[in-house]
């Protein structure tokens, strides 16, 4: 089998501030997690090598995720605007204990598709492990996956719950997209 | 140039037009690998990972169609949290003719760790407000039960929530959740997201209580050094929660029932009436008709408090919301622990069924705090539920005797008193309150009935 090839891809973590995208890249590229909460300023930066995906018969892509944990925006400015430029893909975080931040997404997510409008998107209700359960909250997540026509998923960034799957399927997306 | 930048200590990096470094900085490489891995190649890419997705801007620079493209508040994501350094990226043509761009680094970490210190203050707040209502909304949830008693709560909480002037009095024996039920009259109201303030009337010396209730000016009092807002001002718009509002003194009373009459007050020191809007609750797990009785309690502040009267019920009386409860601290214990537990076995539901609960909810919380610490399985177990056997209590006693021996009122009435005696060690003061009896007519029955010490 040939060896891979890598291309690396620019993937915008974007939430309110709190929701734990910081927490869910520290937990995917270093396995860590820390209770503490320390607020994102700017833009961090990290980058994770995924495994290799099999395209067609002996064609193997390798997807080097270039990681953009986004401080919360509030104002969509020429500074956020370089921030989303060439973007592959993002990942709508929200978090399970305060869903009345999900009806607010259009805050994020509207500029960020307005300039990368058929970005794959991953929706992520995070902190799971302190969820008690409220369907109307489980539905509401679901409606915005339906509504993009993207996949969401329920995470704990502390006991590590889904959050390899999240960049699974966004490379999934990714690969898909490039087949079809 | 690049002397120029070495002396304002500006880090670079000269790409080719293939995008392949040409020369650096001393420093450059140094502060872009710090708590990164190391670049797999010199393209712009390996040692810019966050200039992937730029390549058109680059271009354009590389062009001349675009002066500069720049990145600002950039930094990488280290394995520690508090290590960060902040920088800008700009990225400049450097020689048009050869297609080369220069990448220049700007340490913007002071000014960053700035706004991050500010930021930090202003999501923690909203984050530990958005927390509170929360924890509002699920004052309400947190009353548990199907029993009759419960679901008579419930419906006076939602019968009286959107009342705002009313005064509450709140009844029932320690730890049956009048706190709880206070909170979750005020967060399921419209007045959710107004002030709530608590005062525990037992909690505070006399003097102090009155400084805290109605607030001072400066100089009132020796140490009055500033003006001071009561808790009576800080709950305007919302809900004052006065517990244990039997102990408050009797020279306060007063003032506090022409507050309630006429919503003013003035501030200790002050001649200024200040007005409040506040829903006032009480709360108290004494009879306040035998207080008033004793003459300590005025009985104009009762009536004026008692507009609505809720008495909780004891846990003993709630059958099976027992279970129900002690499930809910179950799964709340679980998930503060880390534990994974299921529930309760048929045995430990049995064991908390048949004891009498004198310390209520509190003390069954305490109870299956400590289960959930020592149960080793999935469920907790009757062997997990340390409760301390019933004590039989005095009526009881008294009933068991009464069936199997007969009795007389001239008995009982000796026997309630050598067993008051018995509790209080002798000491008769103790015993006539545990009897509700005066001292005196104490000392008469002793001698009456010619009772010698216990």
């Amino acid at each position: 089998m040939k060896q891979p090839v890598t291309i690396s891809k620019k993937i915008c973590m974007l939430g309110a501030f709190g929701v734990g995208k910081t927490s869910l890249v520290r937990r995917f590229v270093y396995q860590k997690f820390d209770e503490k909460y320390l607020s994102t300023i700017g833009v961090q930066i990290s980058q994770k090598l995924m495994p290799p995906v099999d395209l067609t018969g002996d064609r193997l892509q390798q997807h080097n995720f270039i990681l953009w944990d986004l401080a919360h925006i509030e104002k969509f400015t020429p500074v956020i605007k370089n921030y989303f430029r060439g973007s592959h893909g993002a990942i709508i975080v929200f978090d399970l204990t305060r869903p009345e931040g999900m009806e607010q997404y259009s805050v994020f997510l509207d500029p960020y598709l307005q300039m990368n409008p058929d970005n794959p998107l991953v929706f992520v209700a995070n902190k799971n492990d302190l969820f008690e359960g409220d369907p109307s909250t489980i539905e509401a997540i679901e409606t915005l996956g339906r509504r993009f026509h993207a996949p969401h998923l329920l995470t704990s960034a502390k006991s590590g719950e889904n959050v390899e799957e999240i960049f699974q399927r966004l490379s999934r997306q990714l690969v898909e997209r490039q087949l079809s | 140039m690049k002397i120029l930048l070495e002396q304002q200590k500006t880090d670079y990096a000269i790409f080719n037009h293939e995008w392949i470094l040409q020369d650096c900085s001393r420093d450059f490489k140094k502060r872009l690998s710090q708590n990164q891995q190391e670049p797999s190649d010199s393209s712009i890419w390996s040692l810019f990972p966050e200039l992937v997705g730029s390549e058109e801007p680059l271009r354009a620079v590389q062009s001349g169609s675009l002066k500069y493209y720049l990145l600002q508040g950039l930094s990488r994501l280290s394995q520690e949290l508090t290590q960060q350094r902040f920088y800008d990226l700009c990225v400049l043509s450097y020689s048009k003719a050869d297609a080369e761009l220069i990448c220049l680094l700007y340490d913007s970490t002071e000014l960053l760790q700035l706004q991050q210190r500010l930021q930090q203050q202003e999501n923690e707040i909203k984050l530990l407000k958005s927390g509170l209502l929360r924890a509002g909304r699920h004052f309400a949830h947190q009353i548990i039960g199907d029993s009759p008693q419960i679901e008579r709560i419930r419906s006076f909480i939602k019968k009286i929530s959107n009342i705002r002037s009313t005064t509450i009095l709140l009844t029932g024996e320690s730890g049956t959740g009048k706190n709880l039920v206070a909170r979750a009259i005020h967060f399921s109201s419209a007045l959710s997201d107004k002030p709530f303030v608590e005062i525990n009337c037992a909690a505070l010396p006399p003097t102090l209580l009155e400084s805290e209730l109605f607030g001072y000016e400066k100089g009132a009092f020796t140490n009055a050094l500033s003006n001071k807002k009561g808790l009576l001002e800080e709950a305007d718009g919302g809900t004052l929660f006065l517990d244990e509002i039997s102990e408050l003194p009797l020279s306060l009373q007063a003032k506090f029932l022409t507050f309630i009459e006429t919503k003013s007050f003035r501030r200790l020191g002050s001649t200024v009436e200040r007005t409040v809007k506040t829903r006032i609750i009480t709360a108290t797990n004494r009879d306040l008709k035998q207080a008033v009785e004793k003459k300590e309690f005025r009985s104009d502040l009762l009536f004026r408090i008692n507009v609505l009267n809720l008495n909780l019920p004891p846990l003993r009386e709630l059958d099976n919301d027992v279970v129900t409860i002690a499930n809910n601290f179950v799964s709340h214990y679980a998930l503060d622990f880390g534990k994974h537990l299921v529930g309760l076995s048929d045995s430990a539901k049995e064991k908390l069924l048949h004891y009498s609960w004198p310390g209520n909810v509190r003390e069954l919380r305490n109870v299956i705090e400590r289960a959930a610490i020592f149960a080793d399985g999935p469920c907790i177990d009757a062997e997990d539920i340390l409760i301390n056997e019933p004590e039989p209590t005095f009526s009881e006693n008294i009933k068991l005797d009464a069936l199997e021996n007969g009795f007389s009122i001239y008995d009982l009435e000796k026997e309630l008193i050598v067993r008051a005696l018995k509790r209080a060690k002798n000491n008769q003061t103790q015993a006539a309150k545990l009897l509700g009896l005066s001292l005196d007519t104490l000392r008469y029955r002793i001698k009456k009935y010619d009772i010698v010490n216990q």
